[in-house]
């Protein structure tokens, strides 16, 4: 944020109010341009696009409050630059309070209808909502004091209501997220599952032991059983293109390749 | 226990609540609600509701791709203080083994104090059984 508000020449090191107070400045000077009846239109709108992008740090800021809360952080930002387009639309300059007061509680406000209005996958009544948030707090506080989770009887007793009620009320957290466990999530770089995204363990990991023991007796094998063992199994190679390869018939070929594969097996289970 | 889905329990109980719905994704939710609501009586935590929640919702995805096309499913609910025992059966004519790999299976195995899955051919019952945790912390 700091970054932002400092941006226009301040020295580097410079205290950070001195930039908000430079911002200040500029805010008024934008909004006596606003609301200069005299001043042409096209002076308005540079005035006002000059302000939102003054104001925009506060709209993230606000923003950054309703983090982890399911919704993504862009759409935060663009709802509540919403309300700051309201704010800066409806401040009057002379009432005499600091432009970011009188807009954190609109653009909050903004992000708040988000949430009530689009947060929810199936249409809630608003009292189910209410008694959904009442249950959050009462099961928070009885969490602590029981040293567990509190059952629906307790809550009810806590919140003054029937255990019918506290079951609706749970019934329509699920409506929040009506997504599977199994669904995926909507960032394009991660798996489509959760399925997916769950580790197993790598396959190469047991082979690590195998590959280490076998690396000395490969090293003590005779050049040309390596280079066929090499041609057939790395370079993928058929028995007769390696019979033409190093010049031997293609019957050859195989009694050499099982002979090797032979003694290499020997010697890892002697060593095992 | 038969897994032919007869409506007794181990003990030759008979179950409390049945609940006999179309064999369709689409009823699971109505079967979620009535064991929490159920659990909900049993004084069971919110936690425990939700993991039972879940457990019913993972036990259908385990029965119902093997239900006959038309074939209702049966769920019943056996009541006994702080337990609460669901089992969910289908009918279909090829019923493979259960399969114990599946990430249903491994949900509801982790979160039922007790689960069983059998097959006969021609029925497929899950068994998930919850026990309320002690209500008064242990001192």
């Amino acid at each position: 944020m700091t970054a932002d508000t400092n941006r226009d020449g301040g020295a580097p090191g410079e205290a950070p109010s001195a930039g908000t107070e430079r911002n200040r400045a500029r805010s008024a000077e934008f909004f006596a341009v606003l609301h200069d009846a005299a001043a042409h239109r096209s002076a308005h709108e540079c005035a006002r696009d000059r302000l939102v992008h003054l104001h925009l740090p506060l709209v993230q800021h606000c923003a950054r409050r309703f983090r982890n809360r399911g919704e993504p952080h862009e759409d935060l930002v663009q709802v509540g630059a919403i309300g700051l387009l309201k704010s800066i639309d409806r401040f009057d300059a002379e009432r005499g309070v600091e432009f970011s007061t009188y807009a954190t509680p609109t653009i909050i406000g903004e992000i708040k209808r988000h949430f009530r209005d689009t947060g929810w996958a199936i249409r809630v009544p608003r009292r189910l909502q209410e008694l959904r948030m009442q249950i959050g707090a009462a099961s928070a506080e009885l969490t602590q004091s029981l040293g567990r989770s509190p059952t629906p009887r307790e809550l009810g007793e806590r919140i003054g209501c029937t255990v019918e009620e506290i079951i609706e009320g749970l019934e329509s957290n699920n409506a929040y997220a009506t997504l599977s466990l199994d669904a995926g999530d909507n960032h394009e770089d991660s798996p489509h599952r959760l399925l997916d995204a769950l580790g197993s363990d790598d396959e190469n990991l047991e082979h690590i032991e195998i590959r280490e023991s076998i690396k000395p007796l490969l090293d003590a094998l005779d050049p040309r059983e390596k280079k066929i063992l090499l041609l057939r199994f790395f370079k993928n190679m058929t028995q007769s293109q390696i019979a033409e390869e190093i010049g031997v018939s293609q019957m050859h070929v195989s009694r050499l390749l099982t002979r090797t594969l032979a003694q290499l097996r020997e010697s890892l289970h002697d060593a095992s | 226990m038969s897994p032919t889905g007869s409506l007794t329990s181990a003990d030759g109980r008979r179950a409390d609540v049945e609940l006999r719905l179309p064999a369709d994704g689409a009823y699971v939710s109505v079967l979620r609600t009535t064991t929490a609501g159920l659990a909900a009586r049993l004084d069971f935590t919110i936690d425990d509701i939700e993991d039972l929640r879940i457990a019913v919702g993972e036990a259908c995805a385990m029965v119902l791709p093997e239900a006959d096309p038309g074939s209702p499913l049966l769920a019943e609910f056996f009541l006994a203080p702080s337990e609460l025992t669901v089992r969910v059966t289908v009918h279909g004519a090829e019923i493979g083994e259960p399969d114990f790999d599946s990430f249903a299976w491994q949900v509801l195995d982790t979160l039922a104090s007790n689960a069983t899955a059998e097959t006969d051919g021609e029925a497929f019952v899950v068994t998930v059984m919850m026990t309320a945790e002690a209500l008064e912390p242990s001192l």
